[in-house]
């Protein structure tokens, strides 16, 4: 292999049950990527990234940091190997003030850039306010700077601009563009805007139905009939 | 956004006058023996005190991993017994085995932790409720041991520490000992509640998986809070023992447990010093109403009712509540 891919997954498999939310999906993403993950409510984007993360158990698949096995290891020690993630239901810590919390995330990772995080995502203002007391855009962001603080590899988005408005969403999308490049960091984000998906990925991955459906730039994948089947078929403006 | 840092409310100025409070708390308390003459005054005072150790090792499990203990009689009558045994049985120093009686007990906490701590809720308090009986069911049964109900009378030679023994069996003089420990073990409890440390394990508490998935182990912290607890608790059953000079299987019993949590509960063990000042006004409801009647548990049963309902937080709390709403615009 001529290439180390930043993040790359080989059959990832997950049941419940008898179910496969998720069946033999690969993926290998390119170092400083934004890759576009996009498919159908319950397509199995969200087990991806649990697989991807190290959640739960039943999980079938390998999966390689920068070249590195990293499938034997914990969420945890995923995290300090360098892939860190966020939560598209938001799993922050609502007792912690915002510093605390992103503080704490930073010194894990033994790089405190939490100001700079916290600058860029708006939070100084609310930095000393217990995550419970504010407002749930807030909130996601904190989601986020959980995440994104202490220069991670590879960031796992989950629908980070899920309850955004339209405006938001975008500027978020920018932002992370921006953060991607200066920060060197490669992302797979999880997005149902097709307009900020189209904006700032080079390339989408579209499952469904737990399977990999296809992959490609955003022209090939707009004009992909199957796609617009399975998806795009609704979501498509 | 620079007019936001500028704003921004700072909470940790107002925390850091708790040591300066503390301080100044202590050398009251010090002085409280010279003023006060009544020796039944200061009886109470130091059983306050011991058990405000007790309360204050409850109140830390509470803070700092969201669980309730019944049974943290388990250690501080397994520091009382080590003391007793050891004393009567080997040769060893009592400076050793005072501190072995505080190892020993957190040793196990921590140890046990790994078991107890895969359940959460009413189940981790029956778990505790169950290992603290079935340590006062050994000592009961276990006669050629710890000689059942009747106990043991606690073999002092005449110097601990270099003090006469009878320092620490005097009410006056051994009132301070145990002040000055509880105000030390307060302190090192506000610096944990502060430091990395504290702050993790409020966070495993808060939201354990998000903790892993930044990066913390979440198992160890969580033993390490539990053994932290059970030394403050083993730290109060030598201090017991030595007041005593006798130990009997009481000091193991579950109504103990219940009355340490009591106690914590009407402080609130939201703050450091909540379940302290709560032994002191549980042993002075029992004091004031054990001269009138044999039902003054009925009284303190109204008081947790009343505190419960009325102040959530407990007397701390409801302090706290009352200095940010009536003490300007200071938040945190
Ligand atoms: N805990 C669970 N138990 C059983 N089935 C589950 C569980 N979690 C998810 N599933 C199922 O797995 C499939 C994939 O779910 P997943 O959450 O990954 O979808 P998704 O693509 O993220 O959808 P959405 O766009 O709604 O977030 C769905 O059919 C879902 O019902
Ligand atoms: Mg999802």
């Amino acid at each position: 292999m001529a290439e180390t891919w930043s993040l790359e997954a080989r059959g990832l498999t997950k049941r419940y049950g008898g179910f496969f939310a998720l069946n033999g999906v690969s993926i290998t993403l390119k170092r400083g990527e934004i890759r576009g993950l996009i498919g159908s409510n319950g397509a199995g984007k969200s087990t991806f990234m649990d697989v991807l993360s190290g959640r739960g158990s039943n999980l079938g698949g390998e999966v390689f940091l920068e070249g590195q096995n990293i499938t034997p290891l914990s969420e945890r020690a995923r995290r300090r190997a360098g892939l860190a993630r966020s939560f598209q239901k938001t799993n922050i810590f609502p007792e912690l003030t915002v510093r605390q919390q992103v503080e704490l995330a930073a010194r894990a990772a033994e790089e405190d850039n939490s100001e700079d995080v916290l600058r860029e995502l708006h939070l100084l203002q609310y930095a000393d306010r217990k995550a419970a007391d504010i407002s749930y855009g807030d909130q996601r962001r904190v989601d986020l700077a959980l995440a994104l603080v202490g220069h991670p590899k590879v960031l796992l988005l989950d629908e980070p601009a899920a309850g955004l408005t339209m405006g938001e969403s975008l500027a978020l999308a920018h932002l992370l563009r921006d953060l991607a490049e200066r920060w060197d960091l490669t992302v797979l984000l999880v997005e149902h805007d097709m307009e900020v998906i189209f904006s700032i990925c080079s390339h989408i991955t579209v499952l469904h139905l737990g399977q990999l459906l296809t992959e490609g730039t955003p022209g090939e994948v707009r004009a992909n009939p199957e796609v617009v089947r399975a998806y795009l078929g609704s979501a498509a403006a | 956004m620079p007019a936001a840092t500028v704003n921004r409310p700072m909470p940790r100025k107002r925390l850091s006058a708790f040591p300066f409070v503390l301080i100044a708390i202590a050398v009251f308390g010090c002085i409280l023996p010279t003023a006060v003459n009544s020796p039944l005054l200061l009886t109470l005072l130091t059983s306050a005190t011991i058990n405000g150790i007790l309360a204050t090792a409850v109140g830390l499990l509470i803070r700092h991993s969201g669980l309730v203990s019944f049974g943290h009689a388990a250690f501080f009558g397994a520091a009382a017994y080590v003391m007793v045994l050891a004393l009567e049985r080997t040769g060893i120093s009592v400076e050793t085995v005072i501190i072995a009686a505080i190892v020993l007990p957190t040793i196990c906490a921590f140890g046990l932790a790994f078991v107890m701590l895969r359940v959460s809720g009413v189940a981790f308090s029956m778990l505790t409720l169950a290992v603290a009986q079935a340590c006062y069911e050994l000592v009961m049964r276990w006669r050629e041991l710890a000689n059942g109900e009747d106990g043991l009378a606690v073999k002092l030679p005449n110097r601990v520490f270099g003090l006469a023994v009878g320092v620490f069996q005097r009410p006056d003089s051994m009132f301070l000992i145990c002040w000055i420990i509880l105000m030390i073990v307060l302190l090192g409890l506000w610096f944990l509640g502060r430091s990395h440390f504290g702050t993790l394990t409020l966070a495993i508490q808060d939201n354990e998986e998000r903790a892993r998935f930044i990066g913390y182990e979440t198992t160890v912290p969580r033993a390490i809070i539990f053994a932290l607890s059970a030394a403050v608790a083993a730290t109060a059953g030598v201090l017991f023992s030595l007041y005593n000079g006798f130990v009997t299987p009481d000091t193991l019993h579950w109504t103990l447990s219940g009355d340490a949590l009591i106690m914590a509960i009407i402080g609130g063990a939201r703050s450091v010093w909540g379940p302290a000042l709560g032994a002191v006004v549980f042993f002075f409801i029992r004091d004031a109403a054990g001269g009138y009647t044999e039902h003054w548990p009925a009284l303190i049963g109204i008081t947790l009712i009343l505190v419960t309902v009325a102040m959530p937080t407990g007397l701390s709390g409801a302090f706290a509540l009352v200095r940010t709403r009536f003490g300007g615009a200071r938040n945190g």
